[in-house]
């Protein structure tokens, strides 16, 4: 009985941790990436400020799926989070493992691709057209990365991953995995979507892509939906590479010291053509998680 | 007798409908329908039973015997599901055709050949309902004339070669055994010289990978998917190519039995690994050309291919999980197929056109269509909730923890691909931009709905609660000497993982409904056309939308050299080869009498010279 408790309580704290994490992630890029360019930039809070502005103003719609792929996809993020072990806090890993998580994280991009394409709007088509293909570029090396980890540690469960690396040492220092991570790290702008991979939302070219048609409440609700998806990726490479944590609080400090390492990267290149993009995730990062994956296989037998 | 009945009532009632069919279509329509129906009530009662008999003797001095067990009931019954849905889904599709009453009964006469098929409790009776099966499908993709007649031809030909090697086969089968009822041979087979095992193997391997269109196999599949009518097309892709994989089940667990198939050979050179790998392979090239296709039904022909290609991995992968994920996902795979074909069609029915590049837009106008692509895509990618993902986690599962993570890459490789064209084939047809000429768009007729709204039922329903198929499969595998696996209604459950889809669901449903209300709260939306769209100040003409063309430009121009389809064109350089090599032939017979005298007189000069050199007579 007080098992159950705790694990309701847990599930409705991690989405609410996720969210104010994500949306302070949001608040400190602004900041950090002012800095670097010699400006003062916003307050922290700034994208609080945002969305309970855009909730009050008006809003266009395109129709049924316009609406529903959007919820569907905010509601798939929350979901995953609830799978991932968050230092010790885990409530519903049980139901599937790694597996799962990298499934339902598809709901995310589904949903906004859906969304998007009853907005007919000519930039959301290139924007989706652009994410799709470099989710396939990235998704390459990210499953191999994967593979390798659940090949080392023989299971499919997240959770077993990250207790395995608290009891001898992290995966990202560790000989056969540490190429993996590397590869991890390498594709890791891409998989967040920040420069020099931002050509899916690309403002300044294509108006922001697949964001393009939206305004007010659905603004708000893409930008939450961003907090989340910035959220989740970083959790996953902590648990899968930094050894996830005991408490919540280191966690929280490994996330935040592997998200300004992906600022400072974002501040400081170009954007890549998507043909570049797909080139480059299937070069170094390609051959660095195949070779993981071998020596890693072999390594097993 | 149950199975006998049964029989006779499928093909009886195949030639019932079309002697009808020349008095009245609407008799015709209804009892076609009927008999079809009746054929799902027939397969679903017979659950659980096990009946075995001999419906003649004497045919060489052999009997052919009918007989149903688990594998043969659970395809029995997805056979006789789908084929009713596609006869339901033929009502309004065909009307307007001419030949109505052939099509009718050639439709029926696939179901029961492959009824038959399943039923068939020896190798010659299976021969026998494999030949009608792949004749009438021939007539079938010819039915729409034009370029579906190549289609046709191709498929014919590649389905000849099959059955000889299948003849092949059997012949060395009965020469050493001298018997083909498939239970004796199986207790037989244990004495066989590994030499000969593989011969079988091979010479069957083939006649079930071309139906089944495993690599290098496959060319007919995607010409025949897109020729054929959209109803048979369901029926093509849902059920026919896999009677090649019920042939592979029957095979490698009935006929030679896990163990001897996986002693065959050693690390990457036994049969295994490289039908395991042949497996892999057929999933992802042919789900990167499906990214190229600008046919809706094409797109979906090669998707069909790769899609088999997973099924092909889980049953030669040889484990309990594995082979659970195979079956499961040759039943959704029927599933969902099958609902895709029915959509498209409905879309090609009233737009009259399946071209990418010029649909779009028709979500509002035909909402049924769009949900029901858009679960079928889902089931397709294998997201979970659907049945799809089920299937895909099991096989997913257990290349991982039987340390094969090169096979599971490509099998999850396969699955992103998956994603660009699914969303390609939604995107393209239903969203983006509607055009001007299809503003007054009609809905699909009902009989074309209903089926749609059937499966897409199914696929959610066995997509949250996966016990109820996962109960039989883990039936079948028993029978093929497998241990339980630990089914539950909503998963899995086992030391190495478990998979609970109730929990995802409730999560999914409970964080929808939140997001949902949060999205209430907010100040409120209006509903604006779609020219009302931003473009930087710019206009946004209507009708000049040209951006689901071509849809991932960026990277055809990276992968188009990479994927042409080599071995098509080495099967039409062998094709031409032999037709040159004939015309040369040909030329012998000039016409001219004196080269006639010519030739005999050579011909008679050479005996004369082989006597005198080596005195043979």
């Amino acid at each position: 009985m007080e098992n159950m408790v705790v694990k309701i309580i847990q599930i409705i704290l991690s989405p609410i941790l996720a969210l104010v994490v994500g949306v302070f992630f949001l608040g400190l890029a602004r900041k950090i990436m002012a800095r670097i360019h010699w400006r003062y930039g916003p307050p922290l809070i700034q994208p609080v400020i945002d969305m309970v502005k855009l909730f009050c103003q008006k809003s266009v719609s395109h129709g049924f799926m316009f609406d529903l792929g959007l919820i569907l996809s905010l509601a798939g993020s929350i979901v995953v989070v609830l799978f991932l072990p968050l230092g010790g806090i885990a409530p519903l890993s049980g139901s599937g493992g790694l597996l799962v998580i990298l499934y339902i994280m598809l709901f995310a991009p589904l949903g906004m691709a859906l969304s998007g394409g009853q907005g007919a709007n000519p930039n959301i088509s290139i924007g989706i057209s652009r994410k799709l293909i470099l989710s396939l570029g990235y998704e390459v090396p990210l499953l191999l990365v994967l593979l390798a980890v659940m090949t080392r540690y023989k299971t499919i469960s997240i959770v077993e991953v990250v207790s395995a690396q608290q009891s001898t040492a992290w995966s990202f220092i560790s000989f056969p995995l540490f190429l993996s991570g590397l590869s991890y790290f390498l594709i890791f702008p891409a998989i967040l979507g920040i420069r020099p991979f931002d050509t899916a939302s690309a403002p300044q070219e294509i108006s922001s892509g697949p964001m393009v048609e939206y305004g007010g409440k659905y603004l708000a609700l893409a930008t939450i939906e961003h907090a989340f998806i910035l959220f989740i990726s970083i959790a996953l490479f902590v648990n899968l590479f930094l050894g996830g944590a005991a408490n919540p609080v280191i966690f929280f400090v490994k996330m935040l010291a592997v998200f300004v390492l992906g600022l400072c990267i974002n501040a400081v290149f170009p954007r890549f053509r998507i043909e570049q993009a797909v080139k480059y995730l299937w070069k170094w990062p390609t051959l660095l998680a195949f070779l993981g994956l071998i020596i890693n296989l072999a390594m097993r037998s | 007798m149950s199975l006998e009945i049964l029989l006779i009532i499928a093909f009886g009632g195949a030639l019932l409908t079309y002697l009808l069919g020349k008095a009245s279509e609407k008799t015709r329509d209804f009892v076609a329908v009927i008999i079809s129906l009746s054929m799902v009530a027939f397969v679903v009662c017979l659950y659980g039973k096990s009946p075995e008999q001999t419906f003649y003797s004497g045919f060489l001095g052999l009997d052919l015997v009918l007989r149903l067990n688990m594998l043969s009931w659970f395809f029995a019954v997805t056979i006789a599901v789908i084929g009713a849905l596609s006869v339901i889904y033929s009502l309004s599709y065909i009307k307007t055709r001419e030949k109505t009453d052939f099509y009718f009964l050639m439709m029926l006469l696939v179901n029961a050949a492959m009824l038959g098929i399943v039923l068939a409790g020896d190798l010659v009776s299976f021969y026998i309902f494999w030949e009608i099966m792949s004749w009438s499908a021939f007539l079938l993709i010819s039915y729409n004339k034009g370029s579906a007649l190549a289609a046709g031809m191709k498929y014919i030909i590649m389905s000849i070669i099959g059955s000889v090697c299948f003849l092949v086969g059997m012949l060395s089968l009965y020469v050493s055994f001298d018997t083909l009822n498939i239970s004796q041979i199986a207790s037989a087979m244990t004495s066989a010289s590994p030499g000969h095992i593989l011969f079988i193997l091979t010479a069957f391997c083939i006649a079930f990978g071309i139906k089944n269109a495993v690599l290098p196999f496959h060319t007919w599949l995607p010409d025949a998917h897109s020729e054929a009518p959209a109803p048979f097309s369901a029926v093509l892709s849902g059920i026919l190519i896999k009677m090649g994989t019920y042939g592979f089940l029957l095979l490698l667990y009935v006929i030679v039995g896990l163990k001897l198939f996986l002693g065959l050979g050693r690390g990457l050179l036994s049969f295994h690994s490289i039908l395991c790998l042949l497996g892999a392979v057929t999933i992802l090239i042919p789900t990167f050309i499906a990214m190229l296709q600008n046919d809706a039904k094409k797109l979906l022909a090669w998707s069909t291919v790769g899609q088999a290609g997973y099924i092909i991995l889980g049953i030669a992968f040889g484990t309990n999980l594995a082979l659970a994920g195979g079956i499961f996902h040759f039943f959704n795979h029927a599933m969902f197929k099958a609902l895709l074909f029915f959509a498209v069609g409905a879309v090609e029915f009233r737009a009259q056109t399946r071209d990418l590049d010029s649909l779009g837009g028709l979500a509002k106008k035909m909402p049924v269509c769009f949900i029901a692509t858009l679960v079928g895509i889902c089931a397709l990618i294998g997201v979970p909730l659907t049945s799809g993902f089920v299937s895909k986690w099991l096989i997913y599962k257990t290349l991982i923890l039987e340390g094969s993570p090169f096979l599971a890459f490509f099998a999850l490789a396969g699955t992103w691909g998956t994603i660009l064209y699914s969303y390609k084939l939604v995107h393209n047809v239903f969203l983006g931009q509607l055009p001007e000429k299809y503003k007054d768009i009609q809905k699909s007729p009902a009989s074309m709905q209903l089926p749609i709204i059937v499966l897409s039922l199914a696929i959610l329903l066995f997509g949250i609660l996966p016990g109820i198929p996962l109960k039989v499969i883990n039936t079948i595998g028993t029978s093929f000497g497998f241990e339980t696996l630990n089914v539950t209604l909503w998963g899995i459950t086992s030391e190495t993982g478990t998979l609970n889809t109730i929990n995802i669901f409730s999560a999914l449903l409970v964080a929808g409904i939140i997001v949902w209300i949060v999205f209430r709260l907010g100040a409120k939306s209006v509903s604006v056309p779609q020219e009302d769209s931003y473009a930087a100040g710019a206009h946004t003409p209507a009708d000049k939308y040209h951006y689901t063309a071509e849809f991932y430009n960026p990277f055809y121009r990276m992968i188009k050299p990479f994927l042409r389809d080599v071995i098509d064109e080495f099967y039409y350089w062998i094709a031409s080869s032999v037709r040159s090599l004939a015309g040369n032939v040909r030329r012998i017979y000039s016409g001219d009498v004196g080269y006639y005298v010519m030739y005999i007189i050579f011909f008679l000069a050479a005996l004369i010279f082989v006597q005198m050199r080596w005195k043979i007579w």
